[in-house]
C-alpha cells in the first residue's frame, strides 16, 4: 500500500510540476465552460436578475402596495400572474419565485399590534435555497413599508387606526385597556381624533394574542422546478468543460506511462518488488485522484460563480465517480497501445475526439440530430455527460442515473482490464 | 550471486542471445563486453526479470529467479537510459526508489543520505534533476540504483556519454563498491574500463559468450605474444614474440637502432582474435 501511494504521489507531483499538463487539465475545461457557457445563453435570469411572479388576490390598496413593493426590490423583475400560471412558470423555470397575497392580506393588514399578522406566500424551487433566503427577507422590509406609510399620517391611517382601537377594546376579558389606550396615543401621533367609541371586535382578532403580534408572516413553500431543460447555459457548458478536462487529464498520464516507458524509469519500477499490477494500480490511482480533482474544481467554480448548482450532490459525485473510472480505464489502454509520445498523442486525439464528437463534448446532446444521439450511445463521453447532467438540471432519479453510472464504470473495468492485460504483454 | 543457465532469447528470426551460460561469484567486479548489439543488454534484462527467456534458467543469491518480487529486493538496476524522473529533484527521486523497495522513516533517510554522498550530489539534493549535468545524472541513475543497499548491482553501460571527470568518478564509485565486497555486473564496450575495474571479464558477441577469465588470463590466453617495434637504420620492423629481450638484442645486431617499442596485448586485440573484428566494429 505504502509503494501504491508513493507511485500515484509522485504521478501528481509530476503533474503539478508540468504546465502544459497542468494547464490542459484545470484551466483549458474551464476556459471552454466559460466560452460555450456564454455561447448557449449564459445565465438563467436576464441582467442577473431574480424573474418572480407577482399574484395579488387580495386586490386591497395594502395588497398592492405590497406587490409594488416586490417590484421595487433590488435584482428583482416582477411580473403579474394568476396563482396557476406563477406556479407553472417556476415549476417550467421561468421563474425562480411566486409571491401572493393572499385573501385576507388587506384585512389582516389594517391590524395594528395585535391579532394573526398578514400573510405572504413564497412559493420557490427548493434548489433555489439562496433566492429564496433574499425575497423573504426583502419581503419582510417590504412589510415595514406599511408601517412607514401609517406613521406618516393621513385620513386613511387614522381610519386604520380607529379599526384597530375597536378591535382590541373587543378583545375577550374586556379587551385590552393599555393596548386601546396606547392606540389612541398612535392616533394622536398620526393626526386623528381622539376615539369616541369601541366595534365588536372580528373574530379572528379576538383568537389573537396582542403580546405575540408581528408585522408579517412569510409563508415559505416549495414547487418543484420540473423542467427537462438546463437553467442556464453554464449548466451545459460545465458538464462539457468538466469532459475536456478528463480528456486532458486522461492523455497527460497516458503520455506519462509512455514516457516512463521510453525513458526506462519503467524498467526500473519493474526490477523493484512491485508487480505489473502495483505499477499499473499505481498510475491508475494517481489518475484517478486527478480526474477527481479537475470535476471538483470546475463543479466548485460552476457553483459559486455560476449558479451550476446540481439538483443532487450525491448524484453527482456518483456521476463524477463513474466518470473519472472511465477516463482512468480509457487511459490506461491508450498508454499501452502506444509506442512513442508521438504515437500516443496521435492515439489519443484519433480515439478521444470521435468519442466527444458523438458523445456530447463538443455540441449539447440535446441539440444533435436524432442518429446522432444514437451513435453517441457507443462514447463513453456521452454517458458521462448524461450522468453529470441528469445530476444538475436533468432532474434524474437514482434509477434513471444507474443505467449511465453502470455503463462507465463497465467501460473503466473493461478498458483497465484489457490495457493490464497487454501491459503484461507487451512488457513480457 | 548469480547464475544464467543456458540462456536463449529471440526476436523472430534474429537471435539476440544463444545457450549463454554465466556464473557469477559474490564480491566481484564482473564484466560483459562487447560491441553494440552483442546481446549484452539482453542478457542484463533477462537476468533482471524485465525479459523472460525463451529458454534456459536465472538464479539469483540460491533463491531463485527475479520474476519474484522477494528475489528482486536483491537487485539493483541501473538501465543503459537515464532512468530518473527529470522534474524531480535528486532527493525526490531517490526517495522514490527506495520507498518502491519498501524502505521508510529513519532507515530510508539514511539510505538516501548515502546514496546522494555517493553520488557526490549532496550540494544539489533539492535541485531538479533536469538542471543536471550528463555526468550528474549519470551518477544520479546509479544512486538510484543503489539507494535500497542490493547485494547485486546491475551497470548497463553506465559511462555512456559523459565527460572523462565524470567517467573516471563513476570508475572510481564501483572500484569502491567492489571494496566493500558488493556484486557488480558492469556492460560496457570500452574495454579500458573492463580492464580497470573487473575482475573478471565475459566477451559477447552475437548473442554467444566467447571467452570468460580474468582480464590477464585472457589476454595470456587469446591476445596472441607482444609486439616488439623496432626501428633500425633499415626502417622499421614488427616482430611478435616471448622474449622481447633477446629479439631486440637480435634485431640490433649489426644495426643502428634509432627506436623501439613493445606493445602488450589488451581486451582489444583479445576481441580481434576471437571474433576477428574489432570492438567498435
Amino acid at each position: 500500500m505504502q509503494a501504491l501511494l508513493a507511485l500515484a504521489g509522485k504521478d501528481l507531483m509530476l503533474l503539478r510540476r508540468n504546465r502544459g499538463h497542468l494547464f490542459f487539465t484545470f484551466v483549458w475545461p474551464l476556459v471552454a465552460a466559460l466560452f460555450f457557457g456564454t455561447v448557449f445563453g449564459g445565465g438563467g435570469d436576464d441582467n442577473g436578475k431574480i424573474t418572480v411572479r407577482v399574484v395579488d388576490e387580495d386586490q386591497t390598496p395594502a395588497s398592492a402596495q405590497l406587490i409594488a413593493a416586490v417590484g421595487r426590490m433590488e435584482g428583482v423583475e416582477t411580473t403579474p400572474a394568476t396563482r396557476e400560471a406563477g406556479l407553472d412558470a417556476v415549476r417550467h423555470s421561468k421563474a425562480a419565485a411566486v409571491v401572493i397575497a393572499p385573501k385576507g392580506y388587506g384585512d389582516a393588514a389594517e391590524r395594528l399590534f395585535y391579532g394573526a399578522p398578514p400573510e405572504i406566500e413564497l412559493w420557490v424551487d427548493p434548489s433555489r435555497k439562496a433566492e429564496a433566503a433574499m425575497l423573504e427577507g426583502q419581503l419582510m422590509g417590504a412589510s415595514m413599508e406599511r408601517m412607514q406609510t401609517l406613521f406618516q399620517g393621513g385620513d386613511a391611517a387614522a381610519k386604520q387606526v380607529d379599526r384597530a382601537i375597536a378591535d382590541a377594546a373587543g378583545l375577550p376579558d374586556g379587551g385590552d385597556a393599555t393596548l386601546v389606550k396606547f392606540l389612541g396615543e398612535v392616533k394622536t401621533f398620526v393626526g386623528g381624533r381622539p376615539p369616541a367609541s369601541a366595534a365588536p371586535a372580528p373574530a379572528e382578532a379576538g383568537a389573537a394574542k396582542s403580546g405575540g403580534w408581528e408585522p408579517v408572516s412569510v409563508h415559505r413553500h416549495e414547487v418543484q422546478d420540473e423542467t427537462r431543460g438546463p437553467r442556464s447555459g453554464f449548466e451545459v457548458a460545465f458538464p462539457q468543460g468538466v469532459l475536456w478536462g478528463m480528456l486532458g487529464c486522461a492523455l497527460g498520464f497516458a503520455l506519462s506511462l509512455v514516457t516512463e516507458r521510453s525513458r526506462g524509469t519503467l524498467a526500473r519500477l519493474r526490477t523493484s518488488p512491485l508487480t505489473r499490477t502495483h505499477v499499473l494500480a499505481g498510475k491508475a490511482l494517481a489518475c484517478f485522484v486527478a480526474l477527481l480533482g479537475v470535476q471538483a474544481l470546475l463543479f466548485t467554480i460552476g457553483a459559486v460563480a455560476f449558479r451550476v448548482i446540481p439538483s443532487s450532490v450525491p448524484m453527482l459525485v456518483a456521476g463524477c465517480v463513474s466518470l473519472a473510472a472511465a477516463f482512468v480505464g480509457i487511459m490506461m489502454v491508450v498508454a499501452v497501445l502506444a509506442r512513442s509520445e508521438q504515437s500516443a498523442g496521435g492515439l489519443a486525439w484519433a480515439v478521444f475526439l470521435p468519442l466527444s464528437m458523438v458523445g456530447g463534448g463538443m455540441v449539447p446532446l440535446f441539440a444533435m440530430p436524432a442518429w446522432m444521439q444514437a451513435a453517441g450511445n457507443f462514447s463513453p463521453v456521452k454517458w458521462g455527460i448524461l450522468a453529470l447532467e441528469g445530476a444538475i438540471w436533468r432532474g434524474f432519479t437514482w434509477a434513471d442515473m444507474t443505467l449511465p453510472c453502470g455503463i462507465l464504470v463497465a467501460v473503466g473495468v473493461l478498458c483497465f482490464s484489457v490495457g493490464a492485460r497487454l501491459f503484461a504483454r507487451t512488457e513480457a | 550471486m548469480l547464475t544464467l543457465s543456458h540462456l536463449r532469447k529471440t526476436y523472430g528470426a534474429h537471435v539476440a542471445v544463444d545457450d549463454l551460460s554465466l556464473h557469477i561469484r559474490a564480491g566481484e567486479v564482473f564484466g560483459l563486453l562487447g560491441p553494440n548489439g552483442a546481446g549484452k543488454s539482453t542478457t542484463v534484462s533477462m537476468a533482471v526479470g524485465l525479459l523472460s527467456p525463451d529458454a534456459g534458467t536465472v538464479d539469483i543469491g540460491g533463491q531463485g529467479a527475479p520474476t519474484q518480487p522477494e528475489v528482486r529486493r536483491l537487485l539493483g538496476v541501473a538501465p543503459q537510459s537515464l532512468a530518473i524522473y527529470e522534474d524531480l529533484s535528486a532527493e525526490e527521486n531517490l526517495r522514490f526508489f527506495a520507498r518502491m523497495f519498501g524502505l521508510s522513516g529513519a532507515a530510508l533517510r539514511t539510505r538516501v543520505d548515502a546514496a546522494l554522498a555517493l553520488a557526490d550530489l549532496q550540494d544539489r539534493r533539492k535541485d531538479a534533476a533536469s538542471t543536471f549535468s550528463g555526468g550528474m545524472k549519470r551518477r544520479l541513475n546509479i544512486a538510484a540504483a543503489m539507494v535500497h543497499d542490493p547485494k547485486l548491482l546491475l551497470l548497463d553501460e553506465p559511462t555512456v556519454g559523459v565527460d572523462p571527470q565524470s567517467r573516471n568518478a563513476i570508475l572510481e564509485r564501483i572500484e569502491a563498491m567492489r571494496a566493500e565486497g558488493r556484486t557488480v555486473i558492469y556492460t560496457t564496450h570500452y574495454m579500458e574500463e573492463a580492464a580497470r575495474i573487473c575482475d573478471r571479464v565475459a566477451i559477447i558477441d552475437h548473442g554467444k559468450v566467447l571467452a570468460v577469465d580474468t582480464v590477464a588470463n585472457l589476454i595470456a590466453a587469446h591476445g596472441g605474444d607482444p609486439l616488439l617495434t623496432v626501428t633500425t637504420s633499415d626502417g622499421p620492423e614488427q616482430i611478435r614474440t616471448r622474449d622481447p629481450v633477446g629479439d631486440l638484442a637480435r634485431v640490433a645486431a649489426g644495426r643502428t637502432v634509432l627506436d623501439f617499442r613493445l606493445d602488450r596485448a589488451d581486451l582489444e586485440q583479445v576481441f580481434l582474435n576471437l571474433t576477428g573484428r574489432t570492438l567498435r566494429d
